[in-house]
């Protein structure tokens, strides 16, 4: 048998040769804590995506941070807690956050277009359908779809984890290969960071095991916004349909490029593959 | 007394040149009518087409698609620039707008239904325009191209809307749509729209409960 760290540089050499891949960002990567919009992250995000595109991996991006921006257009400082107000603000800021995506994607010529996803097109087959075919003509036109929840008409959507379940769906929705979660946490840990001196970071993930997502409601439960768990139920609906799932931090978007060189950041969720297992 | 709520109906062929490109000019003399409209006391909402169309102008493509696949791929590119267009116009007015989505399917769920209204409502008390279009990138139904009007009716019911206005192809004129049987009235420039609308107004009751009948279910049973 391999030594360990054999296998988990194994597992990264099949994020070498991914050809349509989904980018989760969440909140926390585009934006300042203290609310307002981090514009370099954004233009990295937009200058790798970009690359990427370039070199002939289809991309898409599932993005969070409309009520964010929403709340800053208006001058608000408190995040609202009313429904129907986060509803509005979230349809102030998802125009004003797509202008600033098509600005930073225009300086890199890379077109761009607006999907917005209700959680029917789970549900919904003929919905399924459309949203599919149309994600799928967008990329096949060399075309990076960024994508949200259409927060205005949802009912308690808006409160769906941070878009990383709408991600995972995505991915499953458009037959990706990989979905790669950006957000405040380089990784899944074995215990709290901040607390544990000898938490590690957790590089490779076979199985979502009980214990596993142990980890991820216990002790650490905090590291993020969006928060671990739904970072690890996202994981588990793309390793159900055989998706690799790679869970890192956004603070410098070029991570993406090391995840694609098979370098060994984030937490990497391998999804089954016959010819890997028989290998090992 | 309860504030007028007035849809106004875009087509992106009364704001485009020939050629599909925008007409700045036309797009910022209506943001200003708009605001000006809204700056008077009343709640507007706008329902504006044109996705599909600077889609198509925006990736270059010879012919308008003729298949819903490419319109739809080309709603969603188009719908991003849809919005920007306006948010730079309004923006010169100091406007804040917003963006809705809908399917026409959500007539089907009240949840849904009373979710948008509460929207409409929170978004129009924030004094924000809303600009609202069909999902046409992710709608199963067939994409309507030309003819935005039964989402303008649509919205109207959902946000109880007292007047439609339809902006026309010539310059500077408008149509008013009313409940009922009454017939719809073309103005010629904004002084006069802000002036009829006054009018009717104070004609019609102030209070909600009076049954006022319904809008015109299609363009053609616009009564002149």
């Amino acid at each position: 048998m391999m030594r360990r760290k054999g296998w988990e540089m194994e597992y990264r050499d099949v994020l070498k040769n991914k050809h349509r891949i989904v980018v989760k960002i969440g909140t926390s990567s585009l934006s300042y804590p203290n609310g307002r919009m981090n514009f370099q992250s954004i233009e990295r995000l937009a200058y790798v995506l970009s690359a990427i595109r370039g070199n002939g991996t289809q991309v898409m991006l599932v993005t969070s941070g409309a009520i964010g921006v929403g709340a800053g257009r208006l001058g608000l400082t408190e995040k609202p807690r009313e429904l129907d107000k986060k509803q509005a603000l979230a349809a102030v800021g998802q125009a004003e956050l797509m202008k600033i995506y098509q600005k930073f994607f225009e300086e890199y010529n890379q077109t761009v277009a607006q999907v917005l996803l209700t959680k029917d097109v789970v549900t919904i087959h003929s919905r399924n359908q459309n949203a599919k075919r149309t994600l799928i003509k967008l990329l096949d036109m060399n075309i990076i779809p960024i994508i949200n929840e259409n927060d205005t008409i949802a009912t308690n959507e808006i409160e769906f984890g941070d878009n990383d379940t709408l991600s995972a769906i995505v991915a499953t929705l458009v037959d990706a290969d990989l979905l790669v979660i950006l957000s405040d946490i380089d990784g899944l840990y074995s215990a709290d960071p901040r607390t544990e001196t000898s938490a590690e970071i957790i590089h490779s993930v076979l199985e979502i095991t009980p214990e596993l997502e142990q980890l991820a409601t216990g002790a650490g439960s905090s590291f993020s916004t969006g928060g671990m768990v739904t970072k690890i139920s996202a994981a588990k609906i793309c390793l159900k349909d055989g998706i690799d799932c790679l869970i890192t931090s956004g603070s410098d978007p070029a991570i993406i490029f090391d995840i694609l060189q098979g370098k060994e950041v984030g937490t990497h969720f391998v999804a089954q593959n016959e010819n890997l297992i028989n290998h090992a | 007394m309860k504030k007028q709520t007035i849809i106004v109906r875009i087509e992106i062929s009364t704001l485009i040149s020939s050629e599909g490109k925008i007409n700045r000019r036309k797009m910022d003399r209506l943001a200003m009518v708009l605001t000006n409209l809204h700056n008077s006391g009343k709640h507007v909402m706008v329902v504006s087409s044109g996705a599909i169309v600077l889609g198509t102008e925006k990736l270059k493509l010879q012919t308008m698609p003729d298949n819903q696949l490419e319109m739809q791929a080309a709603a969603a590119v188009g719908q991003a620039e849809l919005i920007r267009w306006y948010q730079h116009s309004f923006d010169e007015y100091n406007q804040i707008i917003a963006q809705v989505l809908l399917t026409s399917d959500i007539m089907h769920y009240p949840q849904r239904v009373k979710n948008t209204r509460n929207t409409f409502n929170r978004l129009l008390d924030m004094s924000i325009i809303p600009i609202i279009n069909e999902n046409d990138s992710v709608s199963t139904a067939d994409i309507e191209i030309d003819d935005n009007y039964p989402l303008a009716l649509m919205v109207a019911e959902i946000a109880q809307a007292d007047f439609i206005v339809i902006k026309m192809e010539m310059d500077n004129k408008y149509l008013i749509v009313l409940r009922g049987d009454r017939p719809a009235l073309l103005v010629d420039g904004e002084t006069e729209l802000q002036e009829k609308l006054e009018s009717f107004c104070q004609v019609m009751i102030p209070d909600d409960n009076m049954e006022m009948g319904q809008f015109p279910a299609s363009i053609g049973e616009i009564i002149f």
